[in-house]
Formats: structure tokens, C-alpha cells, sequence
């Protein structure tokens, strides 16, 4: 009912935007308009349920051929609504997606948040079931995050809230004067929402070419938990938070020979343990940070396994500034250093194509706001000196009012080589435009 | 860093020599009328001095006062506000939030969170602010959707303030060692104060004047000027009520004289000495807004 209530919204004020658009006379008078000044006066009553949420249709298209079975990277009608409650001794919030996927030909029901918070002690925050979990310093780089992303989102040209996957976790903050301690326990490994064939083509090493399986590739699931723990404090203006994680990578990793089929290979989700440090302070009116994280691929820890990645050593560094008024740059550095390097390339039956022992990759975004911040024009691009390949992520957003967001944008994958981290998504380059009435 | 902070203070110092001597000219010229009346007067220079001294001293003390009156009323305070932003072609936009506030010293340091309620796509957003006045303002942001708290730049200070015609230095206020100032007059209800920013090239006006009202020391109204003097951007305060014996602007508006845009800010539920507790101000109340210091 909801949906085609807005959905009659929706024509409605398309209708008087065009109205508003393309009438001349739409200048107001500015001076004598203080009708909502009465309204505030009156306060309604505060009710503990809050309803908000938004219609959004998204198209986006493969600028080239691409051995996808679409030609659309994105193509679907989506309905959010949020709920939220609020009562004196906990919070419960729950934000559901509705829509139907014209590339994946299906309607999906799709929880983001499902989830109660509250503090039963003065010196502790607890937030459980379903919820979207980030920490870490970097900008769409993620070292010590090994929360779900959502790839297939990323470079299709959804909202950049959708990067981030829910997991059905249990948070719980703990405080200590200016130390924070959180430990999140997922009973069931949330892996990522990899590029896995149906929406983006991507390189097989098996197959030795670009492919696109149409329902996805088989993937053994594993059902143990993983546990996620930051310690963060300050030390005058530096930010310093530790980081342990103790579960599996987040996309399959691994190849292993299932017990029932001894013929065929499986993809599965290796072990993995990471620790790892971060820093952030604000440096000549700008913010740097800088953070490292050590990643230990345990089942295959001298990195003699070819079926297994090898561990790895990751470090950031990042400074954001001002460069001008309502103009922001960002720029990273981003090392990914493999582990048994030598033994990785001694067992590897494509020598040729291993990644180098040093995966360089620097990324810029800048960003530039005008007509008082509604309209934003952003520019992301990852180049990777070693890999010689590169992703450029431009896109511009209006907000014409309260209720209506207008994006478009595109995704330019580039690379020499196809099995290069960004090089085998080249033919998945798209562009894509978004319209969403909030309400 | 030192050499240039030497420079930045040569040309500080500078700035306010010339200010002080065209006042000096403009009271000696004043004075020469009044001369015959005085003759007695031995040393005029000193004299001189020591009046510029006096007015110096009387405007400075204006604006500390409205400085005082403006931004650091009571200890703490808490309030409901909400911009009404009008484009000029008359589109509206709104932005809901409630601030909570605590001064760490008066007309120093303060800690600020703001937690946005409306629109809905900006609904949950949290701002903290840790102003310092040596130094640059700590800031965060809280990404509800990402569960993000991101630190960000200090920047420009004469940056709309979520997309309103106001300045995060309209809403935390503007240093007052980054100005010159001169009493240019005064009738029974209001001092008139011409400003000067010391450094020209890091604003975008080249003066302002300000009017404030003597009885609560709260400036009504606010004209800036372009480097060809024309008046470019206009505050005024609307409404003025009296909470808890503290006299509070509880409607301004900020215009764009150019184009007649223009953002009205309105304050509801104010209320000062709450005896906020420092701990709130920090990364847990971002994510867990601390709800008994927001009704």
C-alpha cells in the first residue's frame, strides 16, 4: 500500500517539478513568507515511532560489450523505509529495501538494519542483530574493516551507503575514561558481496579469460563465527585505535576439493586473523591518517599452498584538505605487501601472473560544492603504479529540494593486463543515473 | 612556521597601527576645535594617546560583551533549532537539529554536538565540534547509513553551514582578534562598530558594521561589504526573548543582498545552566545521542 502510495506522490511532484521548472514566474517573494513561523510554535507531540525512507529508480549501462548476460549494470525500482523507535530504556530500528532487480530479474526483500541498542550500564553500549559496521581511517580503502562490503553496489552506481553490508552482529562499547573498547561477535561469517558473474564479469584463473557465469560461481559457505575488536583512545589530538580480527577472508580466497566431490574444485573462505593499528590527527588544517594491518592467512601461513592467498602487510597513508573554498582533496598511498612472496611465486602454476611482491596503489578524490552545497561534483580515482591499472569514479548530485536527489555518474575501469585487480573489470565499465524522492 | 607567524603579526600590527592612526587624525582634527577651550593641556600627543587608548579599549570591550551575550550564554545550554534556506527563485529547504553546548572558559574554548533531525536524508546525522581559539577546530561527522564517524577538516570557517546562507563562523562565532574595530557611533539604544578584517584575503568581505544593542549587548544586525563597498550579505536579528533571565536571539536571518536568498534560523526549547556533564561531549554520544540532555 505504502508503495503505491508514493508512488502516486511520485507522479504528483514529477508533475510540479516540470510545473516548477519551466515556469517563468517562479521567483517569490522573499521577504513577507512567515507562515512556517506559526507552525513551529504549535509542537506536535513527540511520538516514539518515526517512519522516513525513500522511492528510488537507478538505471546504469555497460559503456562496451561485456560477456554479461545484461547489458544494464543496474536496472531496478526500490522502495526503503525506515523505522525507528525510541523508548526510554533502548532504541529499535529497522530499514528495509523493497525492490525489483531488472538485471537479476527477481524482487528482493532485503533487511539492512533490524536492531535494538541500548546501555544497561553507564560504562557500556550494546547494539544487536542486524547493522552496518565500518571503523578504520580509509577512504573506499578498507585495512582493518573486514566488515561485509557490497562490491556488486559499489561499482554499479548505487549510493555509496550501500558499500557497506549489514551482519547479523552483537556490538557491545565499552568505556573507561578516554579508552573505548568494542567487540563485535558475528555468529555467522558475512562474507562480502563479491563480483561473482551475475552483475559484472571478472577475470577466472582456471579458465585463463573473462567470464560472467549468469548464477554466480559455487562457493562453499562457512556457517563459525567471526569476531571483530578495536581499542581506541586519544592522545591529545591523535585518534589511536589497535584492531584484532579473528575469522575468514571476505571473499573466497581459497580453492579446496569438497568431501562428496572429488572431481571438482570449490571456492571457500580461507581462515584469516588480522591485527593492526590506525592514527588519525588533524595535520596544517588538514586531517591525516595512517594505518597498518597485518594479515595472516593461517591456513596457508608459509604461503607454500597455491589453493590459498598468502598473508599480507597493508599500510595507508591519507591527508585530506581544503584546497579551496567548498573544494576538498583527499590522496592516499596504499601499500599491499604479500607475505612469502618467493614461495607464493615458486608454487603458483601462472608465475606470469602474480601480483607484484609490492601492490602500489594511490587514490585523489576531489570534491566541489556549489549552490550552497546541493549540488556536488566528485571525482575518485585509484591508479596502481605496479598493477598498471586504475578505476575512476566521477559523479555529480543534485539535491533540488528536500525530497528529491538526482545522481549521475560512471564507473572506467582500466588496465593492461586482464587479470590485474581493476584490468579484468574493464569491460565492466558503466554509467549510471539515479533518481530518489525522500520522504 | 615561525617566520611566517612573525609576518602574519608584522602585518597584524600593521593593520591596526593604520586604524589607530586615522583615529588619532580624525580625534587631533576633532580636538584642534576644542583646543582654544583647553589650551592648558601640556602634552596633546599623550592626551591623544591615551584617548585612542580609552576607545580602543571601550570598543573592544563592546564586542567581547556581544561575543559574551552571543555565543557563550550561561555555563551550557541545549536548544531546538531549525533553518528554513530560500533560494532565489523562492525553493525552500529545511534543516532540523538540536544543539548542546558547554563552555570550557567564556569567550574561549566550548564543545558542541548537533544532531540533525530533518530532512530524512540527513535524519541521525551527527556534528561535533570542539572549537578551539588557538588553535584550529577539531570536527566530526557521523554517517548514520555507514555507521561512519569521520574527522574532518577544519577548512574555511566562512563555509555554509549545512547548505544554509549561515557560516560555521555565524554559528560558533567569528574570533574577534581576526577584526579591527572602531566605534563609528552610539545614540541612547545602539552602538555602531565598523569592522575590519586584519587579514583581507582570507574572507570574502572587506568590512562589516554591526549594531548592538546596549541593553543586552546582542548585535541586531550585521551588514557586510564587497571590496567596491557594496552591501553583499545582511544578518538581522528578528526576534529576541528573555530564558531564564538571559536575553536570546531566537530568530535571525542571514541574506544574500545580491539575490535576495535567504536563511532564517529559529530557536525553540532553549535552555541554559543544564550542568551538562564534559563526557557527553565525545564519539559516544555521535552514535548513542545522550537522550536525557535532548527532550
Amino acid at each position: 500500500m505504502k508503495i503505491i502510495n508514493n508512488l502516486a506522490v511520485i507522479n504528483a511532484l514529477l508533475l510540479n517539478i516540470f510545473l516548477l521548472l519551466f515556469s517563468t514566474s517562479a521567483s517569490a517573494s522573499n521577504e513577507s513568507n512567515d507562515d512556517w513561523a506559526e507552525a513551529w510554535v504549535e509542537q506536535a507531540p513527540a511520538s516514539p515511532w518515526q517512519v522516513t525512507g525513500f522511492i528510488e529508480a537507478a538505471y546504469g549501462q555497460f559503456l562496451q560489450t561485456n560477456v554479461t548476460e545484461h547489458n544494464a549494470s543496474l536496472n531496478e525500482l526500490k522502495a526503503r523505509i525506515n523505522i525507528d523507535y525510541s523508548h526510554e530504556l533502548f532504541d529499535a530500528s529497522g530499514k528495509l529495501d523493497s525492490y525489483y532487480d531488472a538485471v537479476l530479474t527477481k524482487t528482493i526483500f532485503h533487511t539492512r538494519e533490524l536492531s535494538i541498542s541500548a546501555s544497561p550500564f553507564s560504562f557500556v553500549d550494546i547494539k544487536a542483530g542486524r547493522q552496518v559496521l565500518t571503523w578504520g581511517t580509509g577512504d573506499y580503502l578498507f585495512l582493518n574493516d573486514l566488515f561485509a562490503k557490497d562490491w556488486q553496489s559499489f561499482f554499479s552506481g548505487r549510493a555509496d551507503e550501500y558499500l557497506k553490508a549489514p551482519s547479523n552482529s552483537i556490538r557491545t562499547n565499552w568505556f573507561y575514561n578516554a579508552v573505548n573498547f568494542t567487540l563485535v561477535w558475528t555468529p555467522e561469517f558475512t562474507p562480502d558481496n563479491y563480483i561473482n558473474g551475475e552483475r559484472f564479469s571478472f577475470y577466472s584463473p582456471q579458465a585463463q579469460q573473462i567470464v560472467a557465469p549468469a548464477n554466480g560461481f559455487p562457493v562453499n559457505k562457512t556457517h563459525k563465527a567471526q569476531w571483530s575488536a578495536r581499542l581506541k583512545t586519544r592522545i591529545n589530538d591523535i585518534e589511536v585505535s589497535l584492531y584484532g580480527y579473528q575469522g575468514f577472508w571476505p571473499t573466497p580466497e581459497g580453492t579446496k576439493q569438497p568431501a562428496t566431490n572429488t572431481m571438482q574444485n570449490q571456492a571457500y573462505f580461507p581462515a584469516l586473523n588480522t591485527w593492526g593499528v590506525s592514527a588519525t590527527t588533524p595535520f596544517k588544517s588538514g586531517i591525516l591518517n595512517v594505518e597498518y594491518a597485518s594479515y595472516n592467512s593461517i591456513e596457508d601461513s608459509e604461503g607454500t599452498n597455491n589453493m590459498i592467498a598468502n598473508g599480507q602487510h597493508k599500510f595507508l597513508i591519507g591527508y585530506e584538505h581544503e584546497l579551496a573554498k567548498n573544494l576538498t582533496a583527499n590522496v592516499q598511498y596504499y601499500l599491499e605487501r604479500t607475505k612469502d612472496y618467493q614461495a607464493l611465486v615458486n608454487n603458483s602454476q601462472l608465475p606470469e601472473q602474480v601480483v607484484a611482491e609490492n601492490r602500489h596503489l594511490v587514490t585523489l578524490r576531489l570534491s566541489y560544492r556549489a549552490l550552497r552545497q546541493t549540488l556536488t561534483y566528485s571525482m575518485f580515482a585509484f591508479y596502481s603504479p605496479s598493477d598498471k591499472d586504475g578505476y575512476l569514479k566521477p559523479s555529480v548530485n543534485y539535491q533540488y529540494n528536500d525530497q528529491w536527489l538526482f545522481s549521475a555518474g560512471a564507473n572506467v575501469f582500466f588496465g593492461e593486463d586482464e587479470f590485474s585487480f581493476f584490468g579484468q573489470l574493464e569491460k565492466n565499465t558503466n554509467a549510471w543515473l539515479r533518481a530518489r524522492y525522500q520522504y | 612556521m615561525t617566520i611566517t607567524f612573525t609576518k602574519q603579526m608584522m602585518k597584524a600590527s600593521k593593520h591596526s597601527r593604520q586604524v589607530v592612526l586615522t583615529l588619532s587624525l580624525f580625534l587631533a582634527s576633532h580636538f584642534n576645535l576644542h583646543a582654544e577651550v583647553a589650551p592648558r593641556l601640556s602634552n596633546e600627543n599623550a592626551t591623544l594617546n591615551a584617548i585612542t587608548n580609552t576607545t580602543t579599549n571601550k570598543v573592544n570591550n563592546i564586542i567581547d560583551q556581544a561575543n559574551l551575550a552571543s555565543y557563550y550564554a550561561g555555563e551550557d545550554g541545549s536548544a531546538e533549532a531549525r533553518m528554513i534556506i530560500v533560494d532565489e527563485n523562492g525553493n525552500r529547504q529545511m534543516r532540523q537539529f538540536t544543539i548542546l553546548r558547554k563552555d570550557i572558559q567564556d569567550l574561549g574554548d566550548q564543545n558542541m554536538l548537533v544532531f540533525f533531525s530533518q530532512p530524512s536524508n540527513v535524519k541521525d546525522t551527527v556534528f561535533r565540534v570542539e572549537k578551539q581559539l588557538k588553535s584550529d577546530d577539531n570536527r566530526w561527522l557521523f554517517l548514520p547509513a555507514l555507521d561512519l564517524v569521520k574527522r574532518i577538516s577544519a577548512g574555511d570557517k566562512r563555509t555554509s553551514f549545512v547548505g544554509s546562507h549561515f557560516y560555521y563562523e555565524d554559528v560558533s562565532g567569528r574570533n574577534p582578534n581576526e577584526d579591527n574595530f572602531t566605534l563609528v557611533s552610539e545614540d541612547k539604544n545602539t552602538y555602531t562598530i565598523a569592522a575590519m578584517p586584519k587579514d583581507q584575503q582570507s574572507v570574502e568581505f572587506s568590512r562589516y558594521s554591526v549594531k548592538i544593542d546596549k541593553q543586552n549587548f546582542l548585535p541586531t544586525e550585521t551588514i557586510y561589504f564587497d571590496k567596491s563597498d557594496q552591501a553583499i550579505r545582511k544578518m538581522t536579528v528578528l526576534l529576541v526573548q528573555d530564558i531564564n533571565g538571559i536575553p536570546t536571539v531566537m530568530k535571525s536571518r542571514i541574506t544574500n543582498l545580491r539575490n535576495n536568498s535567504y536563511t532564517e534560523m529559529q530557536f525553540r526549547n532553549v535552555k541554559y545552566n543544564l550542568g551538562l556533564p564534559d563526557n557527553i561531549f565525545s564519539e559516544r554520544s555521535m552514535r548513542t545521542p545522550p537522550k536525557a540532555w535532548l527532550d
